[in-house]
């Protein structure tokens, strides 16, 4: 039987709670009720029915409240005092405070926290900055994308060559006949002495590399701000040069160096030099170093017409002439191919009625400007190119650091948040509800990454010093502003901070509070998996890192230590960049000089010495004057000492003999890589053998056969290379010295250096030296890799730290039962050590094969290599071990000392 | 009929109500009900905060009545403030009614 009464109370019970109902307006409501239950039972209803209708009718508590308050209040739309917040924003300072005296409470943990990812961000940020140095050559240029330079591709009798210079003509000749062409500059070396351009600038001497002849257009094609002088009128007149900024500081201090002259010595190809006056016309900023275009001065084009008459009209390309064309937007490139291809014609048609001889067929291609760092390998390139290899291993190198860094912050942030169980329940209990409480974690995981993102800066800022210093580059701070550096590192740290603070904002707050305050759950052990896999993952990333940087240290050692096949220790070398016919014509002389003194060992004279033998190369053929097919050997001229100074091994025959002066127009030795090139069985077939040389169209015939020495470095094969005895090309003085009275003998170097060459400063270096800057990208490598290894381990050892402080304050009453069971320090250490130092184990098979492949990857870049023996990686896991018991057992031994009272007592 | 014309009429609507004389909520729901021929149903949720909003503010003042078996009822009536209100809301009213008018017969007058 339906009791009305009963309903009423139940109905009157449901408002209880009731914060917008005040009181009064519930008996209201209950009238109400009533007179509605009576009416519909008035008209027919059961009471049951009447009252469940009218119930409906008047609405349920929620929706009372929710229109009592809102008529109530005086703001329409505000929110009701018992509502849920809709921002938490009340809480805000609450939190800040929480999050600030969590990281004071643990100063170690939220330091080790903060600086391991800064430390990753920071190593990752310089190289993000470094590879984004390396792409953004040449892209600063008004209108780099229509601006290219002419490169040129030539197939003649004796194979194909690419190279990117073109004949003089070429730029007068698009200038003249494609108006689509905006700009047309050509750049031009000093003919015969690009390398040493003597500047004398009164008293003052110096060697100038950077030197070139430009169209006054340069200006305009490339982006060069000018400090003094006027761009447009600077170079219109012979004989004019414009500086950079530094070498005016250079040649006059502090002075203005507008209207100076300073004195050049250029060699024409003309036979005589001399010094010539130019006058400075203009002062510019320094060439920045992302260009593949750098110049310390730039002549007037005009100077050189003075000189070479045909300058502008030369379609052969004797001398290195680089033409840079921008093209207008509407430029017809089918016509512009036309055009190239008959001004190719044409230099063919110059070339045999010159030589009559054919010509070989050569066809000119665009390259875009910007392209040229990374993507430009041809013949005579002005800047050595940029390096994809070491790009990629760099970008990778960068990821791995930065990964380490984030799976320790990750770690660290999960284990730190276990211990606030309390406050999660404290938090629950009064109120909070789970999106309110993950939104309290990920906000303070967000404050943890800004603060490490701050440290990283001022990180990075320290950093970029020695890196700097070290790659040769140029990187700022500011340059992480551009939106290609910024925007990711900006995604990785929300997903950083995400990452770090997923674990209290979900896993934690998923706990019913009373089992978090009764200490029922242990929170660790749920998320443990997830910590094991971060250490893992940390260790693993690690362990590649040193067996990387161990092979690399390992293969540029062998590089360098291996017998290379001649005497590289104790050169000195002495390039002769001026007065350089005194050489040629009397250096058995000025050597007969230098070898007075008895520390020095021997002298010779050549064209280069090993490490610096370029591509120049003979074509050799038996048949008098036909090189159709003829084989090609890189040429190193030298003089009668050289095989003796730098201990070549003869295999056959004899070295050049002084007693036997014929040699030189008679005599060729090779090495024994040039067998194979000439086609010849064993070194005893050479001996006798005679040649024909393109070159001097000589012949001479073989007297002797070296064994390989390793002339290039040992990335490459050992290139079939031909000594020849040749005055007209000599131009390095090497000097074997004993080092024992080193300053005499130094003395002494000088003293015959300036009798033979006065006023020339000596540019003398060590040959062992220059050797090793054939290795400098391995060199700059394995120095980065050994840096993001030490680090990445210490972050890694960081994380297990924490780990195993954290497991060791779980396990806290384990042990303390142990201890007062008898169990001693050892046994407890060693019961902690167990388990880490399986997951080490598995670090190091996870990260055993891809290590593996990579280093085998990079081997492969070079000839002569080390192999990557399995003794290493064994050692290297052993290593990680160590240094992971180490730091485990540092813990463990802690954890035993105290004193088991203390962990038993409560409960 | 729209949200927002209920809404614009309803404290007119029970200023008028009350002009004849005291009434009780249930009661003011009943007669809106049938003066609108059923058109205009006002929900509980809707008058009472609208009332107590009324009485807070003055214009109108209730007071608790017995109504036989010991039940209470809590009856409304106009303050002097309502009546003023209540001639202001008159006005407004005829003036858009008479607006109207206008409008609809000159339009039928086109016709």
């Amino acid at each position: 039987m339906f009791d009305f009464e009963k309903a009423i109370g139940r109905w009157r019970k449901s408002f209880h709670g009731s914060e917008a109902i005040e009181e009064g307006a519930l008996e209201e409501l209950e009238g109400h009720l009533r007179d509605k239950v009576e009416d519909l039972m008035g008209r027919g209803k059961t009471g049951e029915e009447a009252f469940a209708e009218a119930v409906e009718k008047i609405g349920k508590k929620e929706l009372l409240d929710e229109d009592f308050f809102q008529a109530a209040a005086r703001k329409a739309g505000g929110r009701a005092p018992w509502k849920k917040s809709r921002f938490g924003a009340g809480l805000m300072p609450n939190y800040l405070l929480t999050a600030v005296r969590k990281i004071r409470r643990q100063k170690l943990f939220s330091f080790i926290n903060i600086a391991g990812l800064a430390v990753g961000l920071a190593c990752c940020a310089v190289i993000i900055l470094y590879v984004v140095n390396e792409l953004s050559y040449d892209r600063f240029h008004p209108a780099s994308d229509r601006t290219y330079r002419i490169a040129s591709r030539t197939v003649n009798a004796v194979g194909e060559s690419t190279g990117v210079s073109t004949g003089n003509a070429m730029a007068p000749t698009i200038r003249r006949e494609f108006p689509q062409a905006e700009e047309v500059v050509r750049i031009t070396p000093p003919p015969e002495n690009a390398d040493h351009v003597l500047a004398v600038c009164g008293d003052k001497r110096f060697f100038e590399n950077r030197v070139w002849f430009v169209d006054e257009s340069v200006f305009r094609v490339f982006r060069i701000p000018f400090l003094q002088g006027d761009s447009g009128k600077a170079l219109s007149d012979p004989f004019s040069v414009v500086l950079t900024e530094s070498m005016a500081r250079k040649y006059f201090g502090g002075e203005p160096a507008l209207g100076k002259t300073v004195r050049l010595e250029i060699d024409y190809d003309t036979g005589a030099t001399e010094l010539e006056d130019f006058r400075v016309t203009g002062v510019v900023r320094d060439a920045p170093r992302n260009t593949h275009f750098k110049y310390d001065l730039l002549l007037s084009g005009s100077t050189l017409l003075r000189h070479l008459a045909d300058y502008d009209t030369d379609y052969l390309d004797y001398h290195f002439d680089y033409t840079y064309v921008r093209l207008a937007p509407s430029a017809d490139p089918v016509a512009f191919g036309g055009l190239l291809q008959r001004v190719a014609e044409e230099g063919a048609r110059v070339y045999e009625q010159r030589f009559n001889r054919p010509a070989g067929k050569t066809d000119y291609f665009l390259q875009p400007v910007a392209s040229i760092h990374m993507r430009s390998r041809f013949q005579g390139e002005i800047d050595p190119p940029g390096n994809w290899t070491y790009i990629s291993i760099y970008s990778l190198i960068a990821f791995l650091i930065l990964l380490i860094g984030c799976l320790n912050f990750i770690n660290l942030s999960a284990v730190l948040s276990a211990t606030r169980t309390k406050e999660v329940g404290l938090r629950k209990v009064i109120g909070a509800g789970r999106g309110q409480l993950a939104r309290q974690f990920l906000g303070e995981s967000f404050l943890i990454t800004f603060l490490s993102f701050c440290l990283s800066l001022v990180l990075t800022a320290a950093l970029l010093v020695p890196f700097n210093r070290m790659a040769g580059t140029e990187l700022m701070l500011g340059g992480l502003a551009q939106p290609a550096v910024f925007l990711p590192l900006l995604g990785l740290l929300v997903l950083v901070a995400v990452g770090s603070g997923a674990y209290p904002a979900f896993l934690l707050t998923s706990f019913r509070p009373a089992a978090m305050f009764r200490g029922e759950l242990d929170t660790a052990a749920r998320g443990a998996w997830i910590q094991k896999a971060l250490v893992v993952g940390q260790f693993a990333v690690s362990i590649f890192l040193v067996i990387c940087s161990v092979t690399a240290f390992r293969q540029l050692g062998f590089m360098r230590g291996q017998a290379l096949g001649f005497d590289l220790g104790k050169k000195l070398v002495l390039p002769v960049q001026s007065n350089i016919s005194h050489l040629r014509r009397d250096y058995e002389a000025i050597k007969a000089d230098f070898l007075k003194n008895p520390d020095i060992l021997g002298a010779t004279i050549s064209s280069s010495v090993p490490g610096d033998i370029d591509e120049g190369g003979y074509y050799l053929t038996t048949r008098e004057g036909d090189f159709r097919g003829a084989p090609r050997l890189l040429v190193n001229t030298v003089d009668f000492d050289f095989i003796r100074v730098f201990g070549l091994k003869m295999i056959a025959g004899r070295p050049f003999d002084p007693a036997n002066r014929s040699d030189i127009n008679e005599a060729f030795v090779i090495n024994r890589a040039g067998l194979k090139e000439l086609g010849l069985a064993s070194p005893e077939d050479a001996l006798g053998k005679r040649y024909q040389a393109h070159y001097n169209r000589r012949w001479k015939t073989i007297i002797g056969v070296v064994e390989d020495f390793h002339y290039r470095g040992m990335r490459e094969n050992v290139r079939p290379l031909l000594l020849d005895i040749e005055p007209s090309l000599l131009d390095t003085l090497t000097l074997s010295v004993r080092t024992t009275n080193r300053d005499s003998v130094m003395k002494h170097i000088r003293a015959v250096w300036e009798s033979h060459f006065p006023g020339v400063p000596p540019a003398a270096s060590f040959l062992d030296e220059r050797f090793d800057r054939l290795y400098r990208y391995e060199e700059q490598m394995s120095r980065l890799l050994a840096l993001t290894t030490i680090l990445g381990l210490m972050i890694a050892c960081l994380g297990l730290f924490g780990l195993a402080y954290f497991t060791a304050g779980l396990k806290r009453k384990e042990i303390g039962i142990r201890r007062v069971l008898g169990a001693s320090s050892s046994s407890v250490v060693a019961l902690l050590s167990k388990r880490f130092a399986g997951l080490v184990l598995l670090s190091a098979l996870l990260a055993g094969p891809p290590a593996w492949f990579a280093v085998n990857r990079w081997l492969q870049e070079f000839a002569y290599r080390v192999r990557p023996g399995g003794l290493i990686f064994a050692a290297v896991a052993a290593g990680a071990l160590a240094i992971a018991l180490a730091t485990v057992g540092l813990q463990g031994w802690k954890a035993a000392r105290k004193n088991p009272v203390n962990s038993l007592r409560n409960e | 009929m729209s949200k927002s014309l209920v809404a614009a009429s309803t404290r007119p609507m029970i200023l008028s109500l009350l002009l004849k004389g005291e009434s009780y909520g249930y009661r003011i729901l009943q007669d809106v009900m049938s003066l609108s021929g059923g058109e205009i149903d006002w929900s509980e949720a809707l008058l009472y905060p609208v009332l107590h909003r009324m009485e807070k503010e003055g214009v109108i003042r209730s007071r608790w009545k017995t109504a036989g078996e010991k039940r209470m009822r809590k009856y409304y009536g106009l303050t002097e403030c309502g009546r003023l209100e209540l001639e202001a809301e008159k006005q407004s009213w005829l003036n858009i009614h008479g607006a109207f008018l206008r409008l609809w017969t000159a339009a039928e007058g086109i016709e």
